[in-house]
């Protein structure tokens, strides 16, 4: 479903991506870890079209997404949960859900502001007040949900589980699984290894803005020398 | 709470459907342009208040509006068709043709470049209608009547007085509507984090330069009613004060309250039209009005009544305690020894007062103050003015909750807000 292809992208003088290739596959988890610095925001923003890339193809269901701006990349189908979440802190819960809403693609189930809050009931009795109120974790969740109500084909989670009560984690696992029963294909970036090895279904690790290992979850824990070498900090 | 909203909007409703009544024609002209002040700062709010959005050139949409208008009753005077009840649509037309186009070019940037645009573009606009005598009419302006549209006579200004007022009803509601609206809703994300609204698949580009459009439509309606109560139209709208006024309308009203700039628009002019009476000095008073409301208030009036409002609510605090009374005792005491102050030494310096000087053969004469005489050499106004502001800021500074100025916030607050 998504597809990248040897993405070129530099911030300045400094290149920060230097062929990145990869593909998430509808119904489908991936994640992509690496070291602080390795390239894995810049993919995601270079998907996004805030990183304009210098070279390559971002592709989604075949439709060539590269080089246009980020509403359009949304509207295309991509939804991106950056890391540092932000909810519209001055409206309020319900409100930071509505301004996301979008018909469904054709062929899929819209997702419903009620199933979302079933998954996470706090927010249903938060829903009248200020997003700027809840607590760090409660705006993680609205921003995913947030995000997932405008129905993407591809969810992009930059650290979903960064400074999460294991409770929380809990439902976000809950509701990463539900979307992949639906047919998404989702891209997760991670630092730690623990929660997203029992979810997904491909590792891809990243070091000097490439992919560097790419394979299922017991190739990668197969492999030592790539876990010494790309991802412990010695 | 609700009852007392509703009870507050009963009489308000009483009053103006009265006023034409009872009223003299020149409280029924006051009242015309606090309305279409109204307006103007409602749409300039607009843009302010739930786009995040500080435009400081407003002016100009507000007098294309008026120039549109009467180039319109100049058509139908020589015959066009144009029903005169719709005629400020003419107005929100033309600032809405204007404000694409502008708005296009001042929203590529937020914060202190939008605003920096903004009054360049006006700048522009006045110097043209400096500049263009045909089109404008110079120093003199333009002038037109109203023409009467089938049974209706707009002759009188009770005939405006209810155009004005249907017309502020409109816009009320239509900008209610659209702050409700899901565009409204989008509005106020992109005030809140506009490159979120992007990722949520939004051109905010696109939306902000409409929000700008629809904010100088209706201020070019504003103008438009102008254009009607006045019958006339001159350069003098471009001038930068009228920009001004609008923005101190919005703050000392509040922005983030829907009726605050109706608040500020009806405080200001009817200072502006009583202070101008009173003092040769009103506007340094509404400027000093105004730093207050910055420290003290910066939420704005209306703002600071919604605030206490859900504190009240909420049981935190009293409708009116001892602490608002002591407050407003400390305000009045600074404004007295203020207007002492600056009424004698305005007065003494001014030259009117030194050519009576000179008549007299060097004898002062009195300076009258508050329907009193008195002697500017002997030192009791003096007396009076140092005590009288002394006291007041005593006041203020000896009591905790009236001390901390939160201009610092309303600064952060906004610039948080452009971001």
């Amino acid at each position: 479903m998504l597809n990248v292809t040897d993405l070129h992208a530099a911030y300045g003088n400094i290149k920060v991506l230097n062929g990145v290739t990869l593909s998430v596959p509808g119904g489908s988890i991936a994640t992509i870890l690496g070291r602080n610095g390795s390239g894995r925001s810049s993919t995601c923003k270079a998907v996004m079209g805030l990183l304009p890339p210098m070279r390559g193809q971002v592709t989604l269901k075949g439709k060539e997404l590269a080089g246009l701006p980020a509403h359009e990349i949304s509207r295309a189908g991509i939804g991106y949960v950056p890391e540092d979440r932000q909810v519209f802190k001055n409206l309020s819960v319900e409100e930071n859900f509505k301004i996301g809403i979008q018909p469904a693609k054709a062929g899929r189930a819209a997702w419903t502001v009620d199933e979302l809050l079933d998954v996470f009931p706090r927010l249903r009795e938060r829903r009248h007040i200020k997003a700027g109120f809840l607590s760090g974790g409660e705006q993680q969740m609205l921003t995913l949900f947030r995000t997932l109500l405008t129905n993407p084909d591809v969810m992009l989670i930059d650290e979903p589980t960064e400074g999460l009560a294991p409770k929380v984690v809990e439902a976000l696992a809950e509701v990463i699984l539900e979307m992949k029963r639906r047919g998404l294909a989702l891209l997760l970036l991670e630092q730690k290894l623990a929660m997203v090895m029992r979810l997904t279904d491909r590792v891809f690790v990243m070091g000097r803005g490439e992919i560097v290992f790419s394979g299922s979850v017991a190739d990668f824990q197969a492999d030592d020398a790539v876990r010494r070498t790309w991802l412990e900090v010695s | 709470m609700k009852t007392v909203l509703y009870i507050g909007a009963a009489i308000a409703a009483a009053a103006l459907l009265a006023l034409p009544i009872f009223g003299d024609l020149g409280t029924m002209n006051l009242v015309i342009k606090i309305m279409i002040a109204a307006i103007f700062a409602l749409g300039f709010n607009l843009l302010w208040g739930q786009a995040g959005l500080p435009s400081f050139g407003h002016a100009a949409y507000y007098g294309i509006g008026t120039f549109a208008t009467i180039y319109m009753m100049n058509a139908i005077d020589r015959g066009g068709w144009f029903p005169t009840p719709l005629l400020p649509l003419v107005g929100a037309g033309a600032g809405f043709a204007f404000g694409l186009v502008a708005g296009w070019f001042a929203t590529i940037r937020s914060g202190v470049y939008f605003a920096m645009i903004t009054v360049a573009l006006a700048e522009l606009v006045s110097a043209i209608a400096l500049k263009w005598e045909g089109l404008f009419g110079g120093e003199a302006g333009i002038r037109s009547i109203r023409t009467d549209w089938g049974p209706f006579s707009f002759q009188s200004t009770t005939s405006v007085y209810w155009l004005t007022l249907i017309w502020m009803l409109l816009v009320m509601a239509f900008l209610f509507g659209l702050q409700r609206s899901p565009f409204g809703l989008v509005v106020r994300g992109i005030r809140e984090r506009e490159l979120r609204v992007r990722f949520l698949g939004y051109d905010t580009h696109r939306v902000k330069t409409l929000v700008f459009a629809i904010s100088a439509a209706v201020s070019g309606l504003a103008g438009g009613l102008l254009a009607i109560s006045d019958e006339s139209a001159s350069m003098v709208l471009f001038q930068g004060s009228g920009s001004a006024f609008v923005v101190l309308n919005t703050v000392i009203g509040g922005a983030g309250v829907f009726l605050g700039p109706v608040i500020g628009a009806a405080l200001t002019t009817s200072f502006a039209y009583f202070g101008a009476n009173l003092s040769h000095f009103w506007m340094l008073y509404l400027g000093i009005a105004f730093v207050v409301t910055v420290m003290y208030a910066p939420q704005g009036i209306g703002g600071a009544i919604a605030q206490r409002a859900r504190a009240v609510k909420a049981g935190e605090k009293a409708a009116f305690g001892t602490g608002d009374l002591i407050g407003i005792v400390a305000f009045a005491l600074t404004f007295l020894g203020l207007i002492f102050l600056i009424e004698i030494t305005g007065t003494i310096c001014s030259e009117q007062y030194r050519a009576s000087i000179a008549s007299a053969k060097g004898v002062w004469p009195p300076v009258r103050l508050l329907g009193y005489d008195f002697n500017p050499l002997s030192p009791l106004p003096w007396l009076i003015g140092l005590l009288s502001l002394g006291a007041g800021i005593a006041i203020v500074v000896a009591q905790p909750h009236l001390r901390r100025p939160r201009l610092l916030d309303l600064v952060t607050t906004k610039a948080e807000a452009g971001k």
